[in-house]
């Protein structure tokens, strides 16, 4: 009787679409509108300029050249030079690297934070301990995000994890009021009541039963905050709060274009170019994405 | 409504109170010894020892937390360790830049957002909603910053007709100084604004009362922007209390690039500078105006909207 038992519950899971099937579905459903397709290409690129960059960039991004310093675009510097004489395209690439390292770090980290402590409080509505994180969320949503930001790295120090740290901070509330806010709607449900009428721990119903339910809405924020994660980033680099220099960052790069703005116009305009291009990619993705994970949209 | 609104003033406190404990621990696990970092380092023990006496950096935590509650309830937020000016009136000074240059950028965003969505709702066949797109879309790719350096470029640098640093005396003088930072402020304000109203004209549009409106035979302008407006600019209403946070945020780039001696750059300086007395004055300031910004919205929310029940 056991093995018949088994043997249904296998073949009932290899009928539920599995993570890299939801994957396909909602990829395609993104491609598909023209906003979506343009967006992940860009992060495509993005993402390719990252992992790739030693091998995509002509040059060493710190390699000095003082004798070529604020050349304009040519044949073998194609976006010219700093005022060091580093070669711009180089450190663009490398860029690409701390972008996608400060977004996907931040966000992951602010997201899980966050939405675990948003199902729990939900899960205990109305107890001591959710007013205690209501009340948590509140105070961190209180600062204007970036003004907290730019406290916490000052108290920690400037450096790249201190960056990830700070933003994923001044984030974590807003995971935090969806997730509660979908855990209030979704413990209501028959199968959460089931699993709590068969005795099951509750650390197991919000891990199991809940998270995944309520996802949806979080992963559509995830990807407009990324956007966010990017600006941020520069902002405190150009600040001289966030990346230290000499690592090539889009923000450092805005710091040196402004200090030289007078010498040379090239030094502002690429990194400008390059994080409205990954603004633009971020927020189209996450429009494509809004849409393919709601059902009702998707099958327009 | 008025429930709903007494118990939303109520949760003000206890989440200032929490603001209050976050500040001071934040700037009790300051890195370094502020004293030896404030008098340099030929500074005698005596002096550093007089120092920390005169900060209550020699007490224990709950006493100098105790001493920040109180003069925060007296209204002293201490002196600036670098200037030796009383927090409260650097704050003052600051606060009337910022001020002017937040309210000049969102009244002109609003009225030009607001403008260009109804119109574009109003009337279809004109390029006003082409406009509309390019403008959100340059609010997507141009982060305040960013937009605020090329502005710099083309107008200070390339083509100097406007001034680059400073607030400027004198009205006159006072707006042309406002022009380049209020439109790197606002540009994105106008673009998200026009959407917006974009979007809820086009569905207030649709709604039974305006056809009966029509059916009455009200001219087609007092319909659409009397009785149509005043629903459609609800949403826009609440995004201007979320509004105020973005505007000090991005206050803080726009006066550090454009020069303006407003809050943002007090924060900046103070953070380089290690002067944490303004640090700490600075950054309650803008949250306090961040909390009842919020704070306002919510409640007109409700008032202008009275579909929307609370419980």
């Amino acid at each position: 009787m056991d093995t018949t038992s088994t043997d249904i519950i296998q073949k009932k899971r290899s009928l539920t679409p599995g993570w890299t099937q939801n994957f396909t579905i909602i990829f395609k459903s993104i491609a598909k509108k023209k906003g979506g397709l343009i967006g992940s290409i860009f992060i495509a690129i993005m993402l390719l300029c990252a992992i790739a960059a030693p091998w995509l960039a002509p040059f060493d991004p710190n390699e000095q050249n003082i004798v070529q310093r604020f050349a304009g675009p040519e044949l073998t510097h194609l976006f010219g030079t700093d005022y060091l004489g580093r070669d711009t395209l180089s450190r663009i690439i490398y860029g690409c690297r701390i972008a996608v390292l400060v977004a996907f770090g931040a966000v992951s980290l602010s997201s899980i934070f966050g939405v675990f402590l948003g199902v729990v409080a939900g899960y205990n509505e109305g107890k001591k301990f959710d007013y205690f994180i209501i009340w948590l969320f509140d105070i961190v949503r209180s600062f204007p995000q970036i003004i907290l930001a730019l406290a916490i790295v000052a108290v920690l120090g400037p450096s790249l994890v201190n960056v990830v740290i700070a933003l994923a901070f001044t984030a974590f509330p807003f995971y935090g009021r969806i997730a509660r806010a979908q855990t209030l709607f979704v413990k209501e449900t028959d199968y959460v009541k089931a699993a709590q009428a068969m005795g099951q721990k509750p650390i197991k119903i919000i891990l199991k039963h809940i998270t995944p339910n309520i996802m949806a809405p979080v992963i559509v924020c995830l990807g407009m905050d990324m956007a966010t994660m990017v600006i941020w980033e520069s902002g405190l680099s150009f600040l001289g709060l966030g990346v230290r220099p000499p690592t090539a960052s889009w923000g450092i790069m805005l710091r040196n274009g402004y200090k030289y703005i007078q010498v040379s116009p090239w030094t502002i305009v690429w990194p400008a170019l390059a994080i409205a291009f990954s603004m633009i990619a971020f927020s189209l993705f996450s429009d494509g994405l809004r849409v393919a994970l709601d059902p009702k949209e998707r099958n327009r | 409504m008025l429930k709903y609104s007494f118990k939303r003033v109520l949760w003000v406190f206890p989440t200032l109170i929490g603001v209050l404990l976050l500040l001071f621990s934040l700037t009790y696990f300051l890195p370094g010894d502020p004293a030896s970092a404030i008098l340099g380092p030929r500074a005698t023990p005596e002096l550093i020892e007089e120092l920390n006496a005169r900060l209550h950096l020699d007490r224990s935590m709950p006493v100098r937390l105790g001493y920040y509650l109180k003069g925060i309830a007296l209204g002293d937020l201490g002196t600036s360790v670098w200037s030796g000016h009383s927090v409260s009136s650097l704050m003052a000074e600051a606060l009337g830049h910022t001020a002017i240059l937040a309210v000049t950028t969102l009244a002109v965003a609003a009225a030009i957002g607001i403008i260009l969505g109804a119109f574009g709702a109003i009337r279809q066949d004109t390029p006003i909603s082409g406009i509309v797109t390019i403008a959100s879309l340059m609010g997507v790719a141009l982060p305040d910053f960013v937009a605020a350096l090329l502005l710099m470029l083309v107008f200070c640098v390339k083509i100097p007709i406007l001034p680059a640093i400073g607030a400027g005396e004198g009205f006159w003088d006072i707006i042309v100084h406002l022009i380049l930072p209020a439109t790197a402020l606002g540009i994105g304000w106008v673009g998200y604004l026009a959407r917006l109203t974009h979007e809820s004209m086009v569905d207030v549009l649709e709604a039974d009362y305006i056809r009966t409106a029509r059916a009455f035979a009200i001219p087609q302008k007092s319909i659409a922007y009397v009785y149509a407006l005043k629903n459609a600019i609800i949403p826009t209403i609440t995004v201007l209390g979320l509004g105020v946070g973005k505007l000090l945020g991005g206050a803080v780039f726009v006066e550090i690039i454009f020069s303006r001696p407003g809050l943002g750059k007090l924060i900046v300086d103070a953070v380089y500078a290690r002067d944490f007395p303004v640090l700490q004055g600075g950054i309650l300031v803008a949250t306090i105006l961040f909390v009842l910004a919020n704070l306002v919205a919510d409640i007109s929310y409700g008032f202008v909207n009275p579909q929307i029940q609370y419980d």
